[in-house]
């Protein structure tokens, strides 16, 4: 589909138009421009300058080296890389019900409301609430006990082997709206004509999605993976500062959580800066790996 | 109904079951007194009683909702402001390094936050900016910034340049032509990505935490934390601030539900 | 038609922000009019109920007896205690009174030159009244006031629930409370409540516990410098016995669930037989525990330490930034505290026991307060503050945690501790430098 800008940039050509010139445009960008190279730029930039000096005395690449074989550092960027584990189970969950919902069974607008809801709520509601729902007497175990299911009240929170995947659980929880929203809306911007013929030739309904839907929503689910990988590796503070602080232990420590440690209660702004510059880089390389995963769909999503 | 029906409605009520029975709990805890929640954390609230919310109001409650509503509208609004400006130079004219710095501006997307606290905070104690509100909207601003750019800059692309023409001819100055013609057709997309990026501020926690310290002058969110601390002995009284914070966002979705729904499905079909 | 109105509407936003901008002011910490005014972040009411009532009702006196100065106290919550001031402290703004507990807790913000020396202020003479003055005293100023003591940590138990298990009178040694929470278990009674959730508690069990096997308050410093280890039998036996307590059972089993406040509550409503409370909130629990029905004891010892049947000493203190501009008028509201009416009043208000020897101790009435007075006054050290907050934090707050999960062995936590500390000694050598300075004098 050739876009409009494209058709006219030609013509805009044969027509002498402006281009080549920056000033007008960059009049037009440099107060955004401005604002961002705050944030960004400086903060950056000193970033890298506080991570290279220590109480003052520049000291090279010393605190990245120490900040890497920092057990406590490792232990959590081993918890962000676990919690990225949980990304095939979001998006195949979302896909079921998004699919599910794509059916128009009845009432299937009531539950695409009440799945929506949760992604709704802000995060550290979310946080709090569940730091109460899921306490060894709290709502869950009630739940649980109710229905005869005693065996499965545990201590969610409290036991170090659990606290890590039940916090996976209240991300999932929160997240999965925002998965079956996006699939649904994709699912219904289809033609229907590949269904029909399908159905007349008497596939089952594995088979419908396995072959119509699921290639046509390959380039959408790995948007979603690199959305939510997001979330999972680097903006999870908000869940873990509520519900946890890290504990028990450091059953639920994250990078982020380390880093404001250090930064604010243990008093390292040098160790905090070292760990964010190693989370960036960390960061960095993760996206390329994601954007390549996704180019890669996307080019057999189209040739598909 | 035959099993495959069934499958698919229970899978669909299940997971509906999920979603809500967590907010039915707070909502319904929020309207109980402590030793009855404690006594059966899942009842129904059989003698409902408001202490809870009288308790929640009485505290620093409406003083946090203040400071994150002034934090959202200001800095939405210059975020809007600038992305919209941003976009339109970045639209309209070819010039070499356009192409460059729209990616680099979008790359931004992706820097997580915590990573620029660490120096922000320190810079913002040499220039005694902590606890004021101008360091938060210049941080909020430049987080939101990438995002709305990306999307504006999008939308304008899409509009047909005969249109700027036409209006060159009759006259119009640059500025005209943005005010007149390209502000009024992306009411859309200014209204998605306004509700989007409103969304955004008031969730914030982190950066509301670290800047924004003293009692007066904290969020609603970070407010949320202390509170959820201070009583931890009086769970229904935390329930009812819960469903006090919860309230704008639900209010803003059940009045704008088309602009919700696009707008988080904006970025994504413009990102394929 | 939709044309104007937008860039109206934001104009006009823009300007309400502008103007309610201006309005609320941003920064904290009130402008100084004509008169003084002090600003005071303080903690306490959360371990001494109706400490806030008499703070207010104090403040109201000083006011009418100094009309140029006005108070303003802002509670801090337990989580926020520490970075509010943090992060005032580099700001250089913010509150003039600080409240501190003792010992490293005010020494901490001493070194890192955030407090005024109160002494400078007060006078040494008037401080020599301050009871356990002695912790925030270092290069022979001192540097916080001593507020009111926190006998550290008596342990409550109930009369009515021991007796359902048949136990007629409280373990006395280690080998009886092990018994007894055996036998409290065979009735399905919970044996003694706990929280340790938000982690404090493991600092309360780390003193309580951990000073009946070390001979002097010195062990722990020279393991902290590193003349001897965290992991030595003396310094590791309390995690040990500490996992025999879980072994046996003796805490509840949601002790992971709970924080610290509301577990006492459960004890509260019977839902244990004992529980361990600051001592400065006995009157509170024996209220609510039933009067004469509620006992009061050292924990039982298993060792012939220097902390064996006795309690912590320490007070909680007030001190004075040092970027205050009313030091003195902040340091004359704080003697307020001291004089003769106030030091009753605040027994009267709170049944917490002020840090002063002028205190009269015959208004306490309470026998169970009269007898944690008698306690008191011979009391051993209290560990936690002896000790770099960070260890504090990362090895008695987690690794208590772990062992109530049954996750860690006694051994395995002591061992994590001398590690911990190790990395403290790697990374903050200046912080060392200056434990090692407060140590010798």
């Amino acid at each position: 589909m050739v876009r409009p800008v494209d058709a006219t940039r030609a013509a805009r050509r044969r027509k002498g138009a402006p281009r080549g010139r920056a000033l007008e445009p960059l009049l037009w960008i440099a107060p955004a421009l401005a604002a961002i190279a705050f944030v960004f730029g400086y903060a950056l930039y000193r970033l890298v300058i506080e991570a290279t000096h220590r109480d003052g005395v520049g000291v090279g690449l010393d605190n990245l080296r120490i900040v890497w074989s920092d057990p406590p550092f490792r232990t959590a960027i081993g918890h962000n890389l676990r919690l990225l584990v949980t990304l095939p189970v979001i998006s195949g969950i979302a896909l079921l019900l998004a699919v599910l919902l794509f059916e128009g069974l009845r009432g299937w607008k009531l539950h695409r409301v009440a799945l929506f809801i949760p992604y709704l709520l802000p995060v550290p509601v979310v946080g709090v609430l569940f730091g109460q729902f899921l306490t060894l007497h709290g709502q869950l175990n009630s739940l649980l006990d109710a229905l005869g299911l005693h065996a499965l009240a545990l201590d969610w929170l409290g036991n170090p082997d659990l606290a890590l995947r039940s916090l996976a659980g209240v991300i999932i929880w929160k997240e999965l709206g925002f998965g079956v929203i996006l699939f649904l809306a994709r699912l219904l911007s289809l033609s229907t004509d590949p269904y029909d013929a399908a159905r007349v030739d008497g596939a089952g309904w594995w088979r419908l999605h396995w072959h119509i839907s699921l290639p046509q929503l390959r380039s959408i689910i790995g948007f979603y993976f690199v959305i939510e990988g997001v979330t999972l590796f680097a903006w999870v503070f908000n869940y873990v500062y509520v519900m946890t602080r890290g504990g028990p232990g450091d059953a639920t420590q994250v990078a982020e959580t380390y880093i404001y440690d250090n930064a604010t209660t243990a008093n390292l702004p040098w160790l905090a800066a070292s760990g964010a510059v190693v989370l960036l880089g960390g960061f960095i390389a993760l996206a390329a790996v994601a954007l390549l995963v996704r180019l890669a769909l996307t080019r057999r999503g189209s040739a598909a | 109904m035959n099993a495959g029906r069934l499958a698919k409605h229970s899978t669909l009520w299940l997971a509906t079951l999920a979603a809500l029975i967590p907010v039915y709990t707070m909502v319904s805890a929020s309207l109980r007194t402590q030793k009855a929640f404690l006594d059966s954390p899942l009842g129904l609230p059989t003698s409902p009683t408001l202490h809870g919310y009288r308790a929640a109001l009485s505290d620093s409650f409406p003083r946090w909702l203040a400071n994150s509503m002034l934090l959202t509208v200001s800095s939405v609004v210059v975020t809007l402001v600038l992305a919209t400006l941003a976009a339109w130079g970045l639209s309209r004219w070819e010039f070499r390094l356009r192409d460059t710095l729209l990616s680099a501006i979008v790359a931004l997307m992706v820097v997580p936050p915590v990573v620029l606290v660490v120096p922000l905070f320190l810079l913002g104690v040499e220039l005694d900016l902590i606890n004021t509100f101008w360091l938060v909207i210049a941080i909020y601003v430049g987080l939101m910034l990438p995002f709305s750019i990306y999307l504006l800059t999008s939308y304008f692309r899409t509009l047909p340049v005969s249109l700027f023409e036409a209006a060159i001819v009759d006259g119009a100055t640059s500025f005209g032509v943005f005010r007149r013609i390209a502000l009024p057709l992306s009411a859309a997309p200014l209204i998605t990505l306004a509700v989007v990026n409103v969304l955004w501020v008031w969730n914030e926690l982190l950066i509301a935490l670290v800047f924004l310290q003293s009692d007066d002058s904290r969020t609603l969110m970070a407010g949320l934390t202390a509170f959820q601390n201070r009583y931890n002995l009086d769970i229904p009284v935390v329930m009812a601030g819960l469903s006090l914070a919860t309230l704008p966002i639900v209010g803003l979705y059940l009045i704008g539900q088309r602009w919700f729904l696009r707008g988080l499905v904006a970025g994504s079909v413009k990102g394929e | 038609m939709v044309r104007r109105t937008p860039l109206r509407i934001c104009a006009a936003l823009l300007a309400l922000a502008a103007v309610m901008l201006t309005a609320f002011g941003a920064t904290a910490g009130a402008r100084p009019q004509a008169s003084t005014t002090l600003v005071m972040w303080w903690w306490g009411d959360q371990e001494a109920a109706g400490l806030k009532g008499f703070v207010a009702a104090s403040i109201k006196r000083y006011e009418a007896a100094h009309p140029e100065i006005k108070i303003k106290a802002v509670l801090q919550s337990t989580d926020n205690l520490l970075p509010n001031f943090a992060a005032a402290s580099k700001a250089k703004k913010g509150p003039d009174i600080i409240y501190r507990w003792g010992g490293i807790w005010s020494l901490q913000d001493a070194w890192d030159g955030n407090l005024a020396p109160l002494s400078d202020y007060l006078g040494k003479g008037e401080m020599s009244h301050y009871l356990n003055a002695g912790e925030e005293t270092f290069d022979g100023k001192v540097w916080t006031a001593p507020w009111y003591l926190q006998p550290s940590f008596p342990v409550l138990y109930r009369k009515d629930v021991l007796k359902k298990a048949g136990i007629a009178s409280a373990p006395k040694s280690w080998t009886e409370l092990m018994s007894a929470c055996k036998a409290l278990r065979a009735k399905n009674i919970t044996p003694m409540a706990g929280g340790i959730k938000d982690g404090w508690f493991g600092g309360w069990l780390y003193s309580i516990l951990g000073s009946q096997s070390i001979s002097s308050i010195d062990d722990v410093k020279k393991a902290v410098t590193g003349t001897q280890k965290f992991s030595d039998p003396n310094q590791a036996a309390w995690w040990t016995k500490l996992q025999e307590m879980v072994t046996n059972r003796c805490w509840n089993d949601d002790i992971g669930s709970k924080e610290l406040y509301q577990a006492q509550q459960d004890w509260s409503d019977g839902k244990a037989a004992m529980t361990i409370t600051a001592g400065t909130d006995v009157r509170k629990f024996v209220k609510a525990g039933g009067g004469a029905n509620v006992g009061l004891m050292a924990m039982p010892s298993y060792g012939k330490g220097i902390g064996a049947g006795k309690l912590g000493a320490t007070s909680q203190t007030l001190g004075v930034s040092s970027f205050s501009s009313h030091k003195q008028e902040a340091a004359d509201f704080i003697k307020y505290f001291h004089t003769p009416a106030q030091l009753t009043g605040f027994y009267k208000a709170t049944g917490a026991l002020p840090a002063d020897d002028r205190f009269n101790s015959a208004v306490v009435t309470v026998p169970q307060i009269k007898q944690l007075f008698a306690l008191a006054k011979k009391g051993g050290p209290y560990l936690e503050n002896f000790i770099p907050t960070d260890l504090d934090a990362k090895a008695n707050f987690a690794n208590a945690q772990l062992i109530f999960a049954g996750k860690l062995t006694g051994k395995q936590a002591a061992d994590d501790t001398e590690k911990k500390m190790a990395r403290i000694r790697l990374l903050q050598p200046k912080l060392i430098a200056n434990f090692k300075k407060w140590y010798a004098q």
